[in-house]
């Protein structure tokens, strides 16, 4: 029989995503927001480009203003609570018994949760990653201080500045499945991805630095958002950042796999 | 076919459900009887894998229920109506669970027809009242046209049109073949809808047989008397071997005599009688005896209120 493949799955979990209100309003006023606050900076810039001293003009990164600190918090809290919400919006209706009478496989269920949360949160960071560079690019082009995407680093920051979107997600699904309680998850997501990370700076102690380059949202800041990395042993290295962007929602996936599996329902 | 061996559940040192063992069959209607906390739910949930089971398994048409891969299609099951998004229409919450079972769309407009749903299909089930949410939690049950059916408590929050369509849902499905069990903490909504019963008190089996064969367990036909002179009316009643109870009032619940005999005696002896009023013997009043002492929340006897009753307004309270 051809029932219970892992593309109804999907086609289940597609449904469920979308036919909340919420999903489409999160996801296109999040795009908005943010595209909208590199329009309205690089135009910031654009203006009092004519008065900048020649010091502010050579330290100026037109990438910053496409995409900053900001967005990327706002990105990550954003998709962060998304993925908190497929899963804890199932447990704390008991719409999951619902789903588990339905596809009694559990793992089948997750691994379909997982890929549709990742793809469409991937496909918004991509959006919202090419828009804003885009946008600010066309601004800034008029003082002639546009970068392209062939310039050096410029590949590399746009691609982690899309993927925030997807290792926010499933990390925020690996909170929700943990915790099972809306506002507690939506809390720890903000606390975990963004309002602790923000507190690190490079310190003397290395191991300390060691630390720190696990974590999404300060190898970002310190490397993988940088088109111009500084040599400064203090700091993450590429492969590691995106070791750690990898980190992060593999393990939530695995934890999202052992505690639905297990806990009854 | 439902098969129950041994079923076990603890919570920590609490015993949920004990050593339940019994089989649901094919082509009947069998009800699901017990108290308020008796263990019904969980018994439900266990068969269904969404709890473990401490000990012992249960099986649907011979395989563990977590071993089938299209869920829907093997067993249809309302277990709580509130177990919904309230975000989503009715017709996007079916078709979620249809498409996750590889059925068709028109599936879900059948079952929303065949519920009387279909007028609201669009509208959020967030609005939607208990009865309603009963109704979508039948048409989701439905869906993948399964040959076995589980309803837990499905008559709640059901108007009286909603209540006598669902009992001839219930025993069409029967006809059809199909296992149909269904939960309640009422007797009496067993009496017009079971053919069989699974009775269960404080987690452990009590009766499993046919609704007549129960029905002769419990107490015979007695007679309701009220008389002025109760205390006299009663010494006479014993001398002809009756059982009689009073209530400390003027009425007097007689059985081992029946009213005519009663009447006559009372004749005899001149003592006015206010009322003679035979009953017959009830489901309800074999319920309550085989559970009275097995309810987890039995009501203060002092304050009169039976047990039963006391259950429906916590069961309507929780709502």
């Amino acid at each position: 029989m051809s029932a219970g493949r892992f593309r109804d799955l999907l086609a289940a979990e597609w449904i469920k995503l979308w036919s909340l209100r919420s999903t489409a309003w999160l996801i296109g006023a999040g795009t908005l927001a943010i595209v909208a606050f590199a329009a309205q900076s690089s135009l910031d810039t654009y203006q009092s480009w004519p008065g900048f001293t020649a010091m502010e003009k050579a330290m100026f990164n037109p990438l910053d203003e496409a995409f900053s600190g900001v967005s990327a918090s706002l990105l990550m809290i954003g998709a962060g609570s998304l993925g908190a919400l497929t899963i804890v919006g199932e447990y704390a209706t008991g719409l999951m018994r619902f789903t588990l009478v339905a596809v009694p496989a559990r793992h089948r269920v997750v691994a379909a949760k997982l890929t549709v949360v990742a793809v469409v949160t991937l496909a918004a960071g991509a959006i919202i990653s090419a828009g804003t560079f885009a946008v600010s690019q066309a601004v800034l082009s008029g003082r002639g201080v546009a970068v392209s995407p062939g310039d050096p680093g410029v590949l590399r920051v746009l691609a982690a500045n899309a993927l925030l979107a997807p290792v926010a997600a499933l990390t925020g699904m690996g909170i929700g499945a943990l915790l099972r309680h809306t506002a507690a998850a939506v809390v720890t997501v903000c606390a975990a991805l963004v309002i602790v990370p923000s507190f690190f700076q490079p310190t003397v102690h290395q191991w300390l630095n060691d630390l720190y380059a696990l974590v999404p949202l300060y190898v970002w800041r310190t490397c993988l958002g940088l088109s111009e990395l500084r040599d400064n042993p203090a700091l993450p290295t590429v492969a590691g950042s995106w070791a750690a962007f990898a980190l992060w929602p593999l393990a939530a996936a695995v934890v999202t796999l052992i505690v639905v599996r297990r806990r009854d329902v | 076919m439902i098969e129950v061996n041994g079923l076990t559940k603890r919570y920590g040192a609490v015993t949920a459900v004990h050593d339940l063992t019994f089989t649901v069959r094919p082509g009947h209607v069998t009800g699901f009887l017990g108290p308020n906390g008796a263990g019904k739910s969980t018994t439900l949930r266990m068969i269904l894998g969404l709890n473990r089971p401490t000990a012992g398994a249960a099986t649907i048409d011979g395989r563990p229920f977590a071993r089938h891969r299209a869920g829907l299609r093997h067993v249809g099951a309302l277990l709580d109506a509130a177990d919904v998004h309230g975000g989503r229409s009715a017709a996007a919450h079916l078709r979620a669970l249809a498409a996750g079972n590889g059925l068709p769309r028109r599936r879900v407009s059948e079952v929303l027809e065949e519920v009387g749903l279909a007028a609201v299909a669009r509208r959020r089930i967030g609005g939607f009242s208990l009865g309603m949410r009963q109704r979508l939690g039948i048409a989701a049950a439905l869906l993948g046209d399964p040959p076995v059916l589980m309803f837990d408590e499905p008559i709640n929050g059901l108007d009286p049109e909603g209540v006598r369509w669902v009992r001839g849902l219930f025993r069409r499905l029967a006809a059809e073949g199909r296992t149909v069990l269904v939960s309640s903490h009422l007797m009496s909504e067993m009496e017009n809808t079971a053919d069989r019963l699974v009775v269960i008190g404080r987690g452990e089996l009590i009766a499993e047989e046919s609704l007549a064969a129960f029905a002769a367990r419990g107490a015979g036909a007695s007679v309701t008397v009220r008389t002025p002179d109760p205390a006299e009316l009663a010494a006479v009643l014993a001398l002809e071997g009756a059982t009689v109870r009073t209530d400390g009032g003027d009425a007097l619940t007689v059985t081992g005599v029946d009213a005519s005999r009663i009447g006559e005696l009372a004749h005899q002896r001149r003592i006015m009688l206010h009322a003679l009023a035979p009953r017959a013997a009830s489901l309800e009043e074999a319920f309550m005896e085989l559970t009275a002492d097995r309810a987890d929340h039995q009501a203060d006897v002092r304050t009169g209120v039976r047990p039963d009753r006391r259950a429906e307004a916590l069961a309507g309270g929780a709502r």
